[in-house]
C-alpha cells in the first residue's frame, strides 16, 4: 500500500429501498435473472415496480436473496421451504429486537 | 497438521453408507448453517462439517481417506504416509462447496486444491466482469449520528494465476454516511473481485451492524436509553439530565411515572431520512436501606402508607 492509499478515502452509495435494478440484484449475488425472478414469484423478495424492467429492490433483499442462496445450495431447501425459513428467520430477529428493547439483551 | 477425524465430525462410523452420510450431513447442516444456528461457532462447525461431507460424499476420496487407516485420532499431529495416494485421481472430481477458502490444512494436504482452476473462471469469456464481494461492518452508534471515515480491513480469497487459493488482505478507508442504520449497505463501485481481461471489477457490498452501546440499544432508527431514576423522582416528577448521542439534553420526568415507562424525543434518534426518536424508558431503583437514617425512612414509610403492591394478585398485608 502506498500513501495514495492511505489518504484516499472510499464514498460509497447508500442502499435505500429502491436502489437496485434486477441486473445489479443479479449481479451482487452472482446469480441469473431467472432464479431471482423466481424469488419474486415466490413471494420471497417483493420489488417496487409492476413491469420488470421498472423493478427496484431494496437492501433488505439483497440479504434475503442472499439467504436463500446459501440456503437453497447447502441444505438443499426448495423456494418454498426458502420462503418459510426466511419468514421464521425474521420473526425470531424482531423478537430478538423486542428483547432487546425490554433490556434483556 | 491435525488429523481430521471426519466420521467423528459426521457422527457416523466408518461403515457408514452413501444415504447414511448424506443423512447425516442434511441434519447437522441444518443445525449448524450460520443463517438459521443458535449455536455457538456455529460457522466454523459448518465449514468442518462440509469439507467431512466433501470427502465422505466422493467415493474416490473416500476411499484414499479410508486408507489412512482408522488408528488416527482427531487432532493428532499428522503426517501423509509418502505415496499415500498413489492410484487416486482427484482432479476433476470438484468440489461443489463454493468458498474456496473455507477447508482445513489437513484437507489440503491431502487433496490439494483440485477443481479451482484458474480457466473456470473464464466460464464467461476472457474479459468478464468481476464478482461483487460482500461484507460485514461494524460501526458505533456515534458514527452513524455524525458520518465518520473508518478504516476497515477485508479479507479476500483469491486465485492466483496458478489456480491457487490465496487470502489477500487489504485495508480501505471509507466514509459512513450520517444516519445509516443496521442492515443497510453501502456499494463502493469497483471495489469487488478484479475481472478478467479488460472486464470491469466488481462491486463491494458493505452491509452496516452497530457495535453494542454500553447505553444505548437502537431498533431501526429509534434509540432507547434506560434511565434509573428515584423513586421519589417517578412519583413527584422531576427535571433531570440525560445523555443522547447527541449530547446531554434535559428532560422532564412527570409526575406519577411508573417503572417502564417510555418518554419519547421526537427526531433524537439516528438521523436517517426520515429521522427517528430517542426513547427514555425509565428505571425506577431504589435507595439501599443501608445506614440506620434511611431504614428509618423505610420503617416510617411502612408504617405510614396504606400500600399492597400485590393488591391485583387478591392478598392481603400478613
Amino acid at each position: 500500500m502506498n500513501s495514495h492509499d492511505l489518504l484516499l478515502v472510499h464514498i460509497g452509495t447508500v442502499i435505500e429501498e429502491d436502489s437496485l435494478t434486477l441486473g445489479q440484484l443479479c449481479r451482487a449475488c452472482g446469480v441469473h435473472a431467472d432464479w431471482i425472478i423466481s424469488l419474486v414469484e415466490e413471494g420471497i423478495i417483493e420489488p417496487q415496480g409492476e413491469d420488470i424492467r421498472l423493478w427496484r429492490f431494496s437492501g433488505a433483499s439483497l440479504v434475503r436473496a442472499r439467504i436463500a442462496l446459501r440456503i437453497q445450495r447447502d441444505l438443499g431447501v426448495n423456494l418454498a421451504g426458502i420462503a418459510l425459513v426466511l419468514d421464521l428467520i425474521e420473526e425470531l430477529e424482531g423478537l430478538r429486537a423486542h428483547m432487546k428493547t425490554l433490556g434483556h439483551a | 497438521m491435525q488429523y481430521k477425524d471426519y466420521y467423528k465430525i459426521m457422527g457416523l462410523s466408518r461403515d457408514a453408507n452413501k444415504d447414511e452420510i448424506k443423512r447425516a450431513y442434511r441434519k447437522l447442516a441444518r443445525k449448524y448453517h450460520p443463517d438459521v444456528s443458535k449455536e455457538k461457532d456455529a460457522e466454523a462447525k459448518f465449514k468442518e462439517l462440509g469439507e467431512a461431507y466433501e470427502v465422505l460424499k466422493d467415493p474416490e476420496k473416500r476411499a484414499a481417506y479410508d486408507q489412512l487407516g482408522a488408528h488416527w485420532k482427531a487432532g493428532q499431529d499428522f503426517r501423509p504416509p509418502p505415496n499415500w495416494n498413489e492410484g487416486f485421481e482427484f482432479k476433476g472430481g470438484g468440489f461443489t462447496g463454493g468458498d474456496a477458502g473455507a477447508f482445513s490444512d489437513f484437507f489440503e494436504q491431502l487433496f490439494g486444491r483440485a477443481g479451482f482452476s484458474a480457466a473456470e473462471r473464464g466460464q464467461y469469456g476472457f474479459h468478464a466482469r468481476g464478482q461483487d464481494s460482500h461484507a460485514k461492518i461494524y460501526i458505533d452508534l456515534e458514527d452513524s449520528f455524525r458520518g465518520a471515515t473508518r478504516n476497515i480491513s477485508l479479507s479476500t480469497p483469491e486465485l492466483t494465476a496458478q489456480g491457487q487459493v490465496q487470502v489477500k488482505h487489504r485495508s480501505l478507508n471509507i466514509k459512513i454516511p450520517k444516519g445509516i442504520k443496521a442492515g443497510q449497505h453501502i456499494r463502493l463501485a469497483g471495489q469487488g473481485s478484479p475481472g478478467t481481461g479488460s472486464g470491469q471489477s466488481g462491486d463491494l457490498f458493505l452491509e452496516i451492524a452497530f457495535n453494542n452501546h454500553p447505553l444505548y440499544r437502537v431498533l431501526e432508527t429509534d434509540v432507547y436509553l434506560d434511565l434509573p431514576v428515584a423513586p421519589w423522582e417517578a412519583v413527584l416528577g422531576a427535571k433531570v439530565k440525560v445523555p443522547t448521542p447527541e449530547g446531554i439534553v434535559d428532560l422532564k420526568i412527570p409526575a406519577n411515572s411508573r417503572q417502564g415507562s417510555k418518554l419519547r424525543l421526537t427526531g433524537r434518534g439516528l438521523p436517517a431520512r426520515v429521522p427517528g426518536d430517542f426513547y427514555v424508558v425509565l428505571q425506577i431503583v431504589l435507595p439501599p436501606a443501608d445506614t440506620e437514617k434511611a431504614k428509618a425512612i423505610y420503617q416510617k414509610m411502612q408504617q405510614e402508607l396504606d400500600f399492597n403492591p400485590r393488591q391485583a394478585l387478591g392478598v392481603y398485608h400478613q
